[in-house]
Parts: structure tokens; sequence; C-alpha cells
């Protein structure tokens, strides 16, 4: 009898959650990030991109008449959630998934999806590792670490001329991976560092690894970690007394980070995802965005935002529009693209293992805001 | 006799629904029911801990991680067949914890819970920062799935029987141990130290063992979950599952097993019910341990009175 | 370095103690751990961040005002929360944790990113040597001295002190001589979130404040207080600072990604090898 009670209770729970709406003739665009916990407001970024991107081209008579309808989970940057809420969107039967946020949580929803086999498309995670020979479904649109971590490798020392490095680097996927090809890119440029040290994400105070590197008095010190470390290991340098520049890739690529190190973050210079000065496309879709976006209970943010809807608007419409929803024919095309997304200088295509080629941009924070960067 | 007969006949159905269950249900729906079937392993295991000796234990997590992980390298970097790693998963998921966990198990009550969190959180510093072994955060990926004579258990639906079959099987031995004379022992310890450690009995080594079976189911639930997940991460085995873990051990009923299971199920459930909640979630889901907590103090099942009211301000071992 | 290092270390020890104290506390009192001190922590901090961004306070009118609101907070929970869940420890623990997860996920809602502090305790760098510390530092040294003090004072020289000294010695002796018992748990409940809140404000300005932040101060306060002794105020401070040097110290010279092994290590250890701490006093039953 007790046993039943756990059939009941399964039941029960597969009851409640229900049906869902769908129209039969909609497309469903599956879309997963984290939206309640501790990547909120990269997740809400893309939400926000993708419904940009949605309304637009539902607005403009959608694809071949059909409407596009958003399925949007959430999966609290949680790994194991993460797979759940993947299970979630493919047993919805969603046609094709962009979104992604978080290493960690690709590495893990990705495996759902290439044993279901559904296009993915992802937009905001890093690792190296997610795009190699081994998937055949993923896609990936944002720059890896690894192009992020040579280029900056090469920019310090061959743009800012750098000599003497020192690197600190979270622990997580993303330092490490970070650290890992960057450290690999010094050494063929011939340069060591002077200094390596890490961290954990949730950590506050740097005086320990900041005084070994002050007194490995470096002229460069490569910051490879995301919010909030990121600014209050600035903060703290400059506080110590340490006077080299910053460098960093995507991890820096936050507005949020002019506001929590205003002084200490100017000269900084990092690889970002995307930037309105690039070209002129990217301006007047910024503006649209900052416009539509403003006055939410969140503030908007560009630089997600942008890989979404590019991936949507540009790549996964066009693809839907040629091809119709057969999964392998949308992976096929996929594939095969190419073309001019704004703020990408040049043209870009994807590679055998999904990943987008791109050069990357430069920027360079001064004045409290993000500028091309131009020289030194 | 028309009692029995007809509990047998509401097992028997019951058993049916459970194997229609695959079928029949969405497979979003199998994918959550494994995770129940998943997480009664560490859950009793956890209850043998807490129900039978009054020791909480807030490791449970990381020994769950521990099996995962032992499989999960084994497999992926030694290239083992996942049914070979069975075995050493399980083992040395006991012999860790009665390395780090053996010389407090004679602590009192709630410094052992101290003990405990301390164990969680060097486990999982562990697993976390060394890199050369377990990757730390970058996981370990593409864990193979468990095959059985050339029949691989790769989708929910397959997955699922192996689950039941291994849930059903936690369950009997558990029945088992808590009736034979080592759980009636485990039981006298828990409502009485003084009494039983006067009765000359060997109370230390009881103790350990308890340790010990609760640290095998957690790495044998762990060894599932790595193969079904197939990509594990220091970030899954954290204090957050610990608490789950304990919180499901304990609104069952301290010493009803059934009670665990059924709390396991409603609680795991209980993260796709507050999907609507959206951003408040978290918030609802605290809400629900503090208020069970507070109203369902000794479990939703069961209402044997575990403790007697005691004053607070004296130690309660 | 070592003077940076160890000096850096010595003002988050002074947290690590601060916060152990509302550990500490309630321990005394109730013989059970409130595993929400360390979003209690964090929730002072952004009840200070809310009152410093709307009324302007300097540094000690923010300490004080920050202070009072969590004890009467403290005591109201007392009496609607926590009282219900004396049953046994693991009632309480696990209440305590679902409501440090409703604090922490409540805060998160009103304050998704993180968010820097109004630098109420000035900007200034003061050299020690080869050590810069920061202004704020010196104010959390101070405060912890001063915290402590008042604290001696009042458990030594005020009625009500040496009312909870008495019900924290023995629950049932103290009602019979006609201390409120009821009363003086709130207080305790009161005191203990008030201190906690204090050391939020004080490291607010430090470092930038997210809703997360609770956790691993919690814990590590806790270890603190375990390590110096969870029934003894000396012990807890001494535990705190103790423990901000040695990981720091391990941070700087061993290795970085260790640190918060350091604090885990020492909690495990102390409890197996002595489970009242360095300065505790009570003997377990260990049976």
């Amino acid at each position: 009898m007790r046993i039943g009670k756990l059939f009941v209770a399964v039941a029960v729970a597969g009851a409640v959650l229900g049906v869902l709406p769908a129209q039969a003739q909609d497309i469903k665009l599956g879309v997963i990030a984290g939206m309640s916990g501790p990547g909120t407001s990269y997740g809400i970024g893309i939400r926000q991109g993708a419904e940009m991107a949605v309304k637009e081209i539902n607005a403009a008579g959608g694809i071949k008449g059909r409407k596009i309808s958003l399925v949007v989970v959430d999966d609290a940057s949680n790994p194991a959630q993460s797979v759940t809420a993947m299970q979630r969107l493919v047993g919805d039967q969603v046609d094709l998934i962009v979104g992604g946020w978080g290493s960690s949580q690709v590495l893990a929803n990705m495996e759902v999806v290439e044993r279901a086999a559904i296009p993915y498309i992802v937009v905001g995670a890093t690792n190296p590792k997610i795009t190699t020979d081994k998937n055949k479904w993923t896609f990936r649109v944002i720059f890896t670490d690894s192009v992020q971590a040579e280029q900056i490798a090469e920019a310090a020392v061959k743009r800012l001329g750098m000599k003497r490095i020192a690197v600190i680097h979270d622990a997580n996927d993303y330092g490490v991976g970070n650290r890992d090809v960057f450290l690999a890119s010094l050494k063929k440029l011939g340069m060591e560092p002077v200094a390596v040290l890490s961290y954990q994400s949730a950590d506050k105070d740097f005086t320990a690894q900041l005084s070994r590197i002050r007194e490995a008095n470096p002229d460069g010190l490569a910051v490879f970690g995301t919010l909030p470390a990121a600014p209050a290991i600035m903060n703290q340098a400059r506080d110590l007394g340490i006077k080299a520049r910053f460098i960093g890739t995507g991890g820096l690529a936050n507005e949020n980070l002019m506001t929590l190190a205003p002084k200490a973050s100017e000269g900084t210079v990092l690889t970002t995802y995307f930037h309105e000065d690039v070209d002129a496309d990217a301006r007047a879709w910024a503006d649209r965005y900052v416009k539509e976006f403003s006055g939410g209970s969140q503030p908007p943010r560009p630089v997600l935002a942008a890989w979404e809807y590019r991936a949507i608007k540009f790549i996964a419409a066009p693809c839907l529009e040629r091809v119709g929803t057969d999964k392998d024919k949308l992976r096929q095309c996929f594939g095969s693209w190419k073309g001019k997304l704004f703020s990408v200088p040049g043209e870009a295509h994807f590679d055998k293992t999904g990943q987008l080629i791109q050069p990357s941009v430069l920027v360079e924070v001064g004045n409290g805001a993000f500028q091309a960067f131009k020289g030194k | 006799m028309a009692g029995t007969r007809a509990k047998w006949l509401g097992l028997g159905a019951a058993l049916v629904a459970m194997f229609a269950v695959p079928a029949a249900a969405p497979q979003y729906v199998v994918h959550i029911a494994n995770f129940v079937l998943i997480y009664t392993l560490p859950v009793i295991g956890l209850g043998f801990l807490t129900g039978f000796t009054g020791r909480v234990s807030l490791a449970q997590g990381a020994l769950f991680g521990t099996g995962a992980y032992t499989t999960a390298l084994l497999t992926t970097k030694l290239g083992w067949v996942p049914l070979a790693t069975f075995v050493p998963s399980v083992l040395f998921t006991v012999v860790l914890a009665v390395a780090l966990g053996g010389a407090a198990v004679r602590l009192a009550g709630l410094y052992f819970v101290m003990a405990t969190i301390g164990i969680q959180q060097i486990v999982w510093i562990v697993l976390m920062n060394w890199i050369e072994l377990t990757n730390g955060p970058q996981g370990v990926r593409s864990i193979p799935p468990i095959g059985l004579g050339g029949y691989d258990l790769d989708t929910p639906q397959r997955f699922y029987y192996l689950a039941l079959a291994m849930a059903v099987v936690s369950y009997i031995l558990a029945k088992r141990v808590v009736g034979s004379r080592l759980g009636l022992f485990l039981r006298a310890l828990s409502d009485d130290q003084l009494a039983a450690s006067s009765v000359a009995v060997e109370v230390g080594r009881a103790k350990v063992t308890a340790l010990a079976l609760s640290a095998a189911w957690a790495g044998a639930g762990g060894f599932l979950y790595a193969h079904y997940v197939r990509f594990i991460h220091p970030d899954m085995f954290g204090l957050e599952p610990s608490v789950l873990f304990l919180v499901m051990s304990m609104f069952g009923g301290y010493r009803s097993i059934e009670g665990m299971i059924v709390a396991t199920a409603v609680l795991e459930s209980a993260t796709e019910y507050l999907r609507p909640f959206g951003e408040f979630r978290m918030i609802v889901y605290g809400l629900l341990l503090l208020l069970g907590m507070m109203f369902f103090p000794r479990g939703i099942l069961t209402l044997v009175p575990r403790r007697s009211a005691a004053s607070p301000a004296h130690a309660k071992v | 370095m070592l003077a940076q290092i160890v000096i850096g270390g010595f003002a988050t020890g002074c947290i690590y103690a601060v916060v152990g104290l509302g550990f500490t506390l309630v321990y005394r009192t109730l013989r059970m751990v409130n595993f929400a001190q360390g979003h209690v922590f964090m929730a002072g901090t952004f009840l200070g961040l809310a009152i410093a961004e709307r009324a302007h306070l300097p540094a000690l009118p923010l300490l004080l005002a920050v202070g009072a609101l969590a004890f009467v907070v403290g005591m109201v929970l007392e009496r609607l929360v926590f009282r219900r869940l004396y049953h046994n420890h693991e009632v309480f623990i696990v209440g305590s944790i679902g409501l440090g997860i409703v604090l922490m996920n409540g805060v998160r809602v009103l304050y998704p990113e993180p968010v820097p502090f109004p630098k109420v305790f000035g900007t200034n760098v003061v050299e020690i040597g080869t050590a810069r510390i920061q202004e704020a530092n010196l104010w959390v040294v101070a405060s912890t001295i001063a915290l402590v003090l008042l604290l001696h004072a009042m458990f030594t020289y005020t009625r009500v002190g040496r009312g909870l000294r008495a019900v924290a010695a023995d629950a049932e002796i103290a009602g019979a001589v006609g201390v409120n018992v009821k009363r003086a748990i709130a207080l305790t409940f009161g005191l203990s979130f008030a201190v906690a809140a204090v050391a939020g404000v004080l490291i607010g300005p430090l470092y930038f404040v997210s809703f997360d932040m609770g956790d691993m101060v919690g814990l590590k306060a806790f270890s603190a207080a375990v390590f110096g002794g969870i029934n003894s105020i000396p012990g807890t401070i001494l535990g705190g600072v103790v423990i901000g040097v040695l990981e720091n110290l391990a941070g700087g010279y061993i290795s970085s990604a260790y640190k918060d092994l350091v604090a885990f290590v020492i909690l495990l250890v102390m409890l197996v090898w002595r489970p009242t701490g360095l300065l505790g006093r009570e003997t377990p039953v260990k049976v």
C-alpha cells in the first residue's frame, strides 16, 4: 500500500505539470538560461534578446506565415537543474533551442540535446569543450575562452607592450580555461607570467593573492573572472598600491564593472562580445534595445542580449525560412551558414565543430564606459 | 483475512502501476521519477544514521558525490565498464566516510552535525580544486551509460527499470537491517544511550557501522546518478543537496522508511511544482522547509513522538 | 608582504568573530545552532545599505540604527518562528536553514546584482610599514573591540546580563530564582541578530554586497565559534581572528585555491580532538 503512495505522488506530479497550451502551427523556439540564482542578470539579458527578436519577426509576418512562440525555461544557473530544464524543453517538443548561459550548465544540458537530436545554438558559454568533434547538434556563436584569451595575450604583448604579466583567475571553469590558454599563448610569444594565483568565485577578500602579486611587481594584471569578484579585485589591487594595467576577457564585459570599480577599472583592456561602436547597425540596435527595455525592473544588458538576438534573427530565422522545421535540415543549414552580423567585423561562419569563427572586438574602459580600443 | 488480501491486491496494483509509468507517462515525468528513485538511496542511508542512532549528518551530499565521482573517473579516465565500478564506488565512499567521520561518531549529537559540515565542505572544496584528479569546475562529462548485456540504459525509460529495481532492493535491505539485531541495537542506542551502553555492548562499533551503512547507500545512489545525468560537477554535491536529503529523511517521519520514500517523491517534484512562482521559487522552498519544521516537526506521515519534550537548556544528546 | 597578509586576515577574522558571537550567544542559552546566522549578517548589510542610501547617516549612528532594528527583528522572529523549532536539534537546524534560504532569496529579489556600499567609514588608506590598510578595516577592528567590551560589561554588571548568563548556565534554576527565562531567550536572539547585522554594516564598505555573501561567512564564523569554544565569548573572538589570519597566510604562502579549506579542517580537527574548543568549558556527553 505504501509503495502505492509513491506511485500516486509521481502520478499527481505528472498531472499537475499539465499540458502546455500549444498552437499547432507555431514554431516552438526554446530558450534556456538562469533566471533565478547567480546568473540572473545574464539570463534576463538573453530572454530580452529573444523576446525582441521574436517580436520583430512575428510582426513582420513570421516565418512563412507561422509565428514563433518562445518556450522559456529557467535553470537557476545550476547544472543539475539545467539537465531537467532541458528535458522539459525536449518534452515540450521544441523545434530548436537558442540560449544557454554558463559553461557548467551548457556542458550538462548539451548532452540531453545531443541525444534528443535537436539543434541548439549556444549564446552564453565560452568553455572550449562545448564545441569539439563530438557535438553534432550543438552550435555556438559566442567566441570561446581559447580565442579570447589568445587574442588578449597577443594584444597585451604586442600592442600594449607588457613585459611582466601576472594572472589572477577564478577557480571555476571559466577562469581555469582562460588561464590555460592565456599561459600557452604567452609561452608562444616567449613570455612567462610573473605570478599566477586563483580565488573562489564567492571570495570577497583578495589580500592574500594581491600581496603576492604586488611582490612580483607586474606591469599588467590579467583578471580572468566575472562580477562581482573582478571589480573587487581591481579596487583592492589599487588600494594595495598595484599600478599594473588590467586586462581580461569576456567575463569583464559587463556594464556593472564600471559601476562597482569606477576608478580602478579605468584603462582596462578586454575582449568583448559586442560593442555598439563597431558599426552603425550595432549602434542602431543598441539604441532600440535600450529604449525597449529600460524602465523595466532589470536594467538592459546589451552584451548577452545581442548574441541571442543575432542568433535568432540572422541565423535561426533565415534557416527556418529556407528549410522549415526539419531538425536535420536545420542542423545542416546552420553548419553551412555564412553571413554578416552587426558588431562583428567581417564575415562569420561556423567551423566543423559548430563554433562561429569571428574576429574579436577589443575594448578599453574609458570615462566609465566601454570604448573601442584604438591603440595604446 | 480480507484485510491482508486487500493489502496484497493493493500492493500488486501499485507494482503494476509502477511498471507502467515509463510507457504511460510523458518522458519528462519519467525523468523526475528517476531522480526520485535515485535519491531514495542516500535518503534511506541517512535514515539509518538519523532515525536509528540520533545522529544528523549534513555530509550525505558529499558522500553521494564521492560515489558519483569514483564511478565517473573510473569509467572516463580508466575506461572501466560501468557495472564493474559499482563495488569500488560504494567501497570507496564507505572508506572515506569512516576515515573522515569515524572519529567523530562518538561525539554528542550536535557536535557530530558540526563535524559533518566540516566533512561536507572539505570534500566539496577538494572536488572543486583538485583539478588534476576531478577536472575541478569543468566537471566530468560523457560518462557512459550503464550497459546490461549489450543493452545500453541511455534513455529515461530504460533507466527507470534499473532505478526502480535498485530502489526496491534498497527498501527491502533497509527493512531487513532495521529488523535485525543491529537495527534493534541502533534503535536502543538512539532512545537511551546510557542504558544501551550500560548493557556493555559495543556502542562505538555500532555507530561506525551505521555510518558505514549510510555511506554505502549514498555511494550507490551516486553511482546511479553519475550514469544517469552523464555529466557531474562539484556543485551538485554541496551543502544544498545534503540539506535536501536530510529534509527528505525527516519530513517522512524518523523511523518510517515508507515515509522517507514518499517525502522524497513529494520534495523532488516540488522543484517542478514551484516553477510557476518564477523568481520567488526559492523563497517558497525555504518557507516550505521552515513552516514544515515549525508545524510538522515529527514528519508528515508518522505521528509517533521521537523524543520526549525536554527543556531546551538541557543538553540532549 | 607578511604584514599585509596578517593585518588583512585580522580584519576578516574580526568579522568571523563577531558573526560567530551570534552563534555562541544562541548556543549558550539554548544549546542549538542557528544556521540562518550567516544570512542575518547579509541581511544586516542590506538593511544598512537601504538606510544609508535614504538617510545618509554617518558611521556611528548607522551602526546603532541597524543594530537596534536587527535586535527588534531578532526578538520578533524568536517569538514567531524560533520558538516553534525547539523540539530537537534536527528540527531547529533544518528550520533555521529554511529561514536562511528565505532571507537570502528575499534579498535577491530586491537586489539581484552586487551593489557598492556607501563609504561611510571613509576612503583613506593608512600605511603601516609595508602594509596599506583601508580606513574601514580599522573601523572593523575598533568596533569589534568596542563590541566585546560592551558585551562583557553587560554580562558582568547589569541585571539583564547576569540574568542571561544564569539562563545559559541552567535555565531551570534561573527560572526558579525569578529570571524570566522566555524573555531572556528572546533577548539573546535579539542580541545575536544585532551583532550579525552590525558586522554586516562594518564589512559593507570594504567589499561589494550581494545576496550570497552570507553563506561562506556563516560557515566560517560557525567554524570559528566551534574552534574557540562555542559556549565561550572570548573563545569565539579568538577563534575568529585565528581563522582569519591563518587562512590568509595559507592563501598567500601555500595555495590560494585551498584557502577555504583552512577553516573547515580546523573545525573537523578541533571537534575530534577537543569538542569544547580552545576556551570552552562544558564537557559534552560522549557516550
